[in-house]
C-alpha cells in the first residue's frame, strides 16, 4: 500500500496547515522530520481508541493482517481537537468500533505509526484536518445528500 | 467555513469603535464624555477610565486566528543577521545532514517566546483594561502583559520568554514595547535563527478592517541583527469562537534529544 507520491499531490495533501506555518518548524509544536512526507500508506481496519488530546489528536487502529498473521495496531497524529474542534470535528467523530480507512504519511523508521492526512467513515464521509474534504465529489462519494460542499457534515454522535 | 459561525446580535454590536456612538453611550451611562482624538493622536499612558477603554478600537469581540488568505503571512522577509549569528544558522543547518537539528525543544513543548508566539496556527484573545491590555494565546497557553498605565520598563527586567512589554495608544493604534528576553528562543520561527538577549521588539496592532488585524513587527537586535527585521501578518476575527485549554504535556508523543534529533512515542494508549 505504500506508494511514492507527486510533489503536486504532496503539496494539496499538506492543506492549509503547511500554509500556516510557512516550514515545518512552525507547525505549532513539532516538525515533520520523523515522517515520510513523500510516501502515503492507506490503513483500513477498527478503531481502537480517539485520544482527542493536545497537542495532538491521536487515532488508535487496529488493522487486520493481510496473510492471517496477528493484527497490527497503529497509531496516527492529528492536528489538536482545538484546531480540528473548530473546523467540524468532535471527539466522536471517530469511536471505538468504527470500520474506517485512515490515509497517512508513514513514519520513516518503519514503526506503526504515522500523520493523519484524512479518514474515510463507514458511510464514506471523508474528513480531513480542515473537515469534510473539499477534494471533489469523487473524493466524497459519502457526502451526505444536499450537503453544501465545504460544510461539515453533520455527524453521529 | 471560518467566520462563518457567527453569533446572531453580536454583529450590531461591532465596531464599538464608533466614538460618536460610544460618546452616546457614555452620556446615557452617565459617564465622563469621552474626548474625541484626532487618528494619529498619541494618548500618552496612563490608567484608563472603562469609557476610555470602550472608545478604542474593538480588538476584544471574540478571538483572532493568523488569516489564511492572500498577505496574510509575514511576507518571506528574512532577517539580516550579523556575521557570528549567520555562521550560527548555517552551522544548525549544516548538522542537519547527520539527523541533527531535525527538530526543536518546541517537540518537547517549550514555547518559542517572543516574536514567534504570536504566529502559532492557533488563536489569541486580547483584554482591554485599566493598566494593561492582556493577550491570551491559546498555543502553549501564554499569556502577553501589556501595561499601558505609564509605567517604564524595569530598569533591568529579568530575561523571560514573552519580554516585559509596555504599550501606548497612537490613535486607532496599540504600539508594544517589549525588552527583556531569555535568549534561547528562536527569532521567529526556526529554532536555527536565534535573536540575542538585547533584542528590542516593537509592535503595531490596529484594525485594517473591522474583522482583521494587522500587527506589524520590528525587531532591533544590536547583536543579531545589521538591519531591523520587519514583517506584518494579518489576524481574522472570529466572533464566536473562545479559546480553548492546551495542555502540551497532555499527551506529547513528540520529542527532540539536545541535540535536535527527532523522536516520536508510538507506544497504544492501556
Amino acid at each position: 500500500m505504500l506508494k511514492k507520491v507527486p510533489a503536486a499531490s504532496l503539496l494539496a495533501s499538506t492543506l492549509a496547515v503547511a500554509a500556516l506555518a510557512c516550514g515545518s518548524e512552525a507547525f505549532a509544536h513539532h516538525s515533520f522530520a520523523m515522517f515520510d512526507i513523500h510516501a502515503q500508506k492507506s490503513l483500513t481496519g477498527t478503531i481502537k481508541e480517539f485520544q482527542w488530546t493536545n497537542p495532538h489528536t491521536w487515532v488508535w487502529i487496529v488493522v487486520p493482517s493481510a496473510n492471517g498473521g496477528a493484527s497490527e495496531e497503529w497509531g496516527i497524529e492529528g492536528m489538536s481537537p482545538n484546531f480540528l474542534g473548530r473546523r467540524g470535528w468532535t471527539k466522536h467523530t471517530l469511536k471505538p468500533g468504527d470500520k474506517v480507512t485512515i490515509l497517512i504519511h508513514p513514519v520513516k523508521d518503519g514503526g506503526k505509526g504515522g500523520s493523519f492526512l484524512k479518514v474515510t467513515l463507514a458511510d464514506g464521509t471523508v474528513m480531513n484536518m480542515m473537515g469534510t474534504s473539499a477534494a471533489g465529489p469523487a473524493a466524497t462519494p459519502g457526502q451526505p445528500p444536499g450537503q453544501p460542499p465545504g460544510q461539515p457534515p453533520k455527524l453521529a454522535d | 467555513m471560518r467566520g462563518v459561525m457567527r453569533i446572531a446580535g453580536l454583529g450590531t454590536q461591532r465596531p464599538r469603535c464608533g466614538l460618536m456612538a460610544l460618546a452616546a453611550l457614555a452620556a446615557l451611562a452617565g459617564a465622563r464624555a469621552v474626548p474625541v482624538q484626532a487618528a494619529d493622536a498619541i494618548i500618552a499612558p496612563h490608567v484608563m477610565s472603562w469609557s476610555e477603554l470602550g472608545a478604542l478600537p474593538d480588538f476584544t469581540t471574540g478571538i483572532w486566528e493568523v488569516h489564511l488568505g492572500p498577505g496574510a503571512l509575514a511576507q518571506a522577509v528574512q532577517p539580516s543577521l550579523t556575521p557570528a549569528y549567520q555562521a550560527r544558522a548555517k552551522a544548525y543547518t549544516a548538522a542537519q545532514a547527520t539527523g541533527e537539528n531535525q527538530d526543536s525543544p518546541g517537540a518537547d513543548c517549550l514555547p518559542n517566546g517572543m516574536p514567534g508566539i504570536m504566529g502559532q496556527p492557533y488563536p489569541m484573545q486580547i483584554l482591554f483594561g485599566p493598566r494593561e491590555v492582556t493577550i491570551d494565546i491559546e498555543a502553549f497557553m501564554q499569556v502577553r502583559h501589556i501595561y499601558t498605565d505609564g509605567r517604564p520598563h524595569p530598569d533591568d527586567p529579568d530575561p523571560t520568554f514573552n519580554g516585559n512589554s509596555i504599550g501606548h495608544w497612537e490613535g486607532g493604534t496599540l504600539v508594544v514595547d517589549s525588552v527583556g528576553f531569555v535568549p534561547i528562543t528562536p527569532l521567529g520561527f526556526n529554532w536555527g535563527v536565534h535573536h540575542s538577549s538585547k533584542m528590542h521588539i516593537v509592535e503595531r496592532f490596529h484594525l485594517t478592517t473591522p474583522d482583521m488585524l494587522q500587527v506589524e513587527t520590528r525587531v532591533y537586535d544590536p547583536e543579531a541583527l545589521t538591519k531591523p527585521w520587519v514583517t506584518s501578518r494579518l489576524f481574522e476575527r472570529h466572533a464566536s469562537w473562545t479559546i480553548a485549554e492546551y495542555i502540551c504535556e497532555q499527551n506529547n508523543r513528540n520529542e527532540a534529544d539536545q541535540n535536535g534529533r527527532a523522536g516520536i512515542v508510538l507506544t497504544p494508549p492501556k
